[in-house]
């Protein structure tokens, strides 16, 4: 009598999917296409949100890349994370991220060099309990929000935790990965996290506040300037469109450029964007620290630590290993002792 | 059909899992050779248990935490959910309200009210077991009130022809005729508070040391250690095919089974 039972729920069952199957065919919709402009080299740029990205929003709206006959596809994606996943993939041909993360993907080989600096920023260790003085400080009950573990933030604390507490995971069970607004928003109204280590303009946001101070100077950890960000070019795409990538360096060079020229116009065009006021945005523009540069700076700085503290599982043995010959050429190679340029690139 | 087999047939079905997973594992490699995959985008079978074996202390701390967290999120559902039940049974208007307020966040998925969730409770665990709970109940209430209005009347006549009434008549008809919805609902419940916790932990990590498989997860993502990744996901299979094969089959051959209210 089971038997039976079973038999007629399996017909049944076929029959609604036969049904779902037709109702599926029936419902299928052509794809368009989307056309290219002919003659153009097209780049598929990974684009997040933040003040970081002020200059490539105003190439985007000045037509700075497309001046070198250069069609950019904005792929917007969530997290840092996301888009080294993106580029693994094949899913995107230039991104920028910080320089931790960056190594952590090129140690697990996801085949992208550096082919711009992009920006030196201020970033920083904020809190607003008063006690909290240096790193030191931090009990076990204290959380610091951070973007995410790996993040330039996270390495900076933990270069700094070397340096005083001579562990670089002394921290890592307070941390709480938190984007920069939500950490932000919890930073304000005290709830849950003590800290922040944080960017523009978020970092400004904090430190008007009062009773909010800097705990730690990522400069000061670092020992030295860095890149905030680079801008990543994947081998693939370097290697199989040099005309394109010529216009992407050119594009980024040229509208770091405007952007320092210009800051005014430059608020201008983006408050609506950041929903800010212009004259906010200006001075978040011109704030201390604050460099729109396209040099490199200390891109090496962070990898041995990172393999110290077992982040990655080996270094780059040269600077060709990790950035593009324009970088290269920009840093130079000096007989005898290393130039000003070379220094600059390790952390002291 | 319903029997409880003997050694022999335990010892057949060991053999046929053990074979599925060993041509699972074949497949698994063969597509990483012909596809030529690295590491990063499919990681082999040995660098994914070598992970799992690397981290074993780390994946056995956060494991508990899982469990205990989902462990006490689908108790406090499942009593909700009885509550609910209870109260639906008990007037036309509240049948009515529960089965409205169903059919408006039954279809929310969990992770969705997290934003919700921090606001209230801030970063931490809270939030994570109140996302877990809101996930659990609905499903729970859902097979529960389904289960006891699905049950036939006229088994409930033959009951009482048979003189049963009150307590006598739940446990004897009501329970028995209802339990495959009941059972139903717990495995669907569990299923949900897993996604819950995995998912919640994945888009806001932990609140410090404390984090179960999700920042575990979250963690080897941001390293981009793939082996990892995948060696967190394996716990949360195997720990889902242990609690299936376990503690549902146990309980399924116990009672439905038993009691022959299903056909398979």
């Amino acid at each position: 009598m089971y038997k039976k039972a079973q038999k007629v729920v399996v017909v049944l069952l076929l029959g609604l999917l036969a049904t779902a199957f037709m109702a599926g065919c029936s419902g299928k919709s052509e794809n368009s296409e989307v056309k290219l402009d002919e003659g153009l080299e097209t780049i598929r740029v990974a684009k997040q949100f933040g003040l970081v990205y002020a200059p490539l929003m105003v190439a985007e709206k000045k037509d700075f890349f497309s001046k070198y006959g250069l069609n950019v596809q904005w792929k917007t994606l969530g997290s840092g994370g996301a888009v080294r996943e993106a580029m693994a993939a094949n899913e995107l041909d230039a991104a920028f991220m910080g320089i931790p993360p960056f190594l952590i993907g090129w140690d697990k080989g996801v085949e992208a060099k550096i082919a711009a600096g992009y920006t030196v920023s201020p970033v920083s260790l904020v809190t607003y309990d008063p006690l909290i003085k240096s790193v030191k400080d931090f009990k076990p009950e204290h959380k610091i929000a951070l973007p995410s573990p790996g993040s330039i933030q996270h390495i900076l604390l933990a270069m700094e935790l070397e340096k005083v507490m001579g562990d670089p995971n002394a921290l890592d069970d307070n941390l709480v990965a938190l984007p920069h607004p939500d950490g932000a928003q919890a930073m304000l109204s005290k709830k849950d996290i003590v800290a922040h280590f944080t960017t523009p303009p978020y970092l400004f946001e904090e430190l008007s506040k009062p009773g909010y101070h800097m705990v730690l100077d990522g400069f000061d950890a670092f020992g030295g300037d860095f890149n905030f960000n680079v801008a990543l070019v994947t081998q693939q795409y370097h290697d199989n469109n040099p005309k394109g990538y010529a216009a992407f360096v050119m594009g980024l060079n040229d509208v770091m450029n405007w952007v320092n020229e210009n800051k005014e116009e430059t608020a201008e065009i983006l408050a609506p964007e950041f929903k800010i006021e212009k004259e906010k945005l200006l001075e978040y523009l011109e704030s201390d620290g604050m460099n729109y540069t396209t040099a490199p700076y200390g891109i090496m700085g962070f990898a041995n630590f990172m393999k110290e503290s077992g982040y990655i599982s080996k270094i780059p043995e040269d600077l060709q290993d990790i950035a593009w010959e324009n970088v290269l050429a920009q840093i130079g190679k000096r007989e005898g002792k290393p130039s000003t340029m070379e220094k600059i690139q390790w952390a002291k | 059909m319903g029997k409880i087999k003997g050694g022999g047939f335990l010892l057949r079905r060991l053999f046929s899992k053990v074979f599925f997973i060993l041509t699972v594992a074949c497949i698994w490699e063969a597509v990483k050779a012909i596809g030529g995959y690295s590491d990063l985008l499919l990681p082999g079978v040995m660098s994914i248990l070598r992970s799992l074996w690397l981290e074993r202390i780390q994946i056995f701390h956060m494991t508990l935490f899982s469990l205990q967290i989902i462990g006490i999120g689908l108790l406090v559902a499942i009593v909700l959910a009885i509550c609910a039940t209870i109260l639906a049974f008990s007037g036309r208007i509240f049948s009515e309200i529960i089965t409205d307020v169903l059919a408006i966040l039954h279809p929310l998925p969990g992770i969705a009210i997290l934003p919700i969730a921090i606001l209230w409770f801030g970063i931490g665990t809270k939030s994570i077991l109140f996302v877990i709970i809101f996930s659990a109940v609905w499903p729970l209430i859902n097979h529960f009130y389904t289960g006891f209005r699905s049950i036939p009347a006229n088994q409930l006549e033959v009951g009482r022809n048979l003189g049963l009434s009150g307590l006598k008549l739940g446990r004897d008809i009501m329970l028995p005729a209802s339990f495959p919805h009941i059972l139903g609902g717990i495995r669907t419940g569990w299923a949900r508070a897993w996604q819950a916790s995995v998912a919640a932990e994945l888009v806001f990590g932990a609140a410090g040391g404390n984090g179960g498989l999700g920042w575990f997860l979250y963690k080897k993502r941001f390293m981009m250690e793939t082996p990892g990744v995948f060696a967190g996901m394996l716990v949360i299979v195997l720990i889902g095919i242990a609690v299936e094969y376990i503690v549902f089959t146990w309980v399924e051959i116990n009672t439905v089974r038993k009691w022959k209210t299903i056909i398979n």
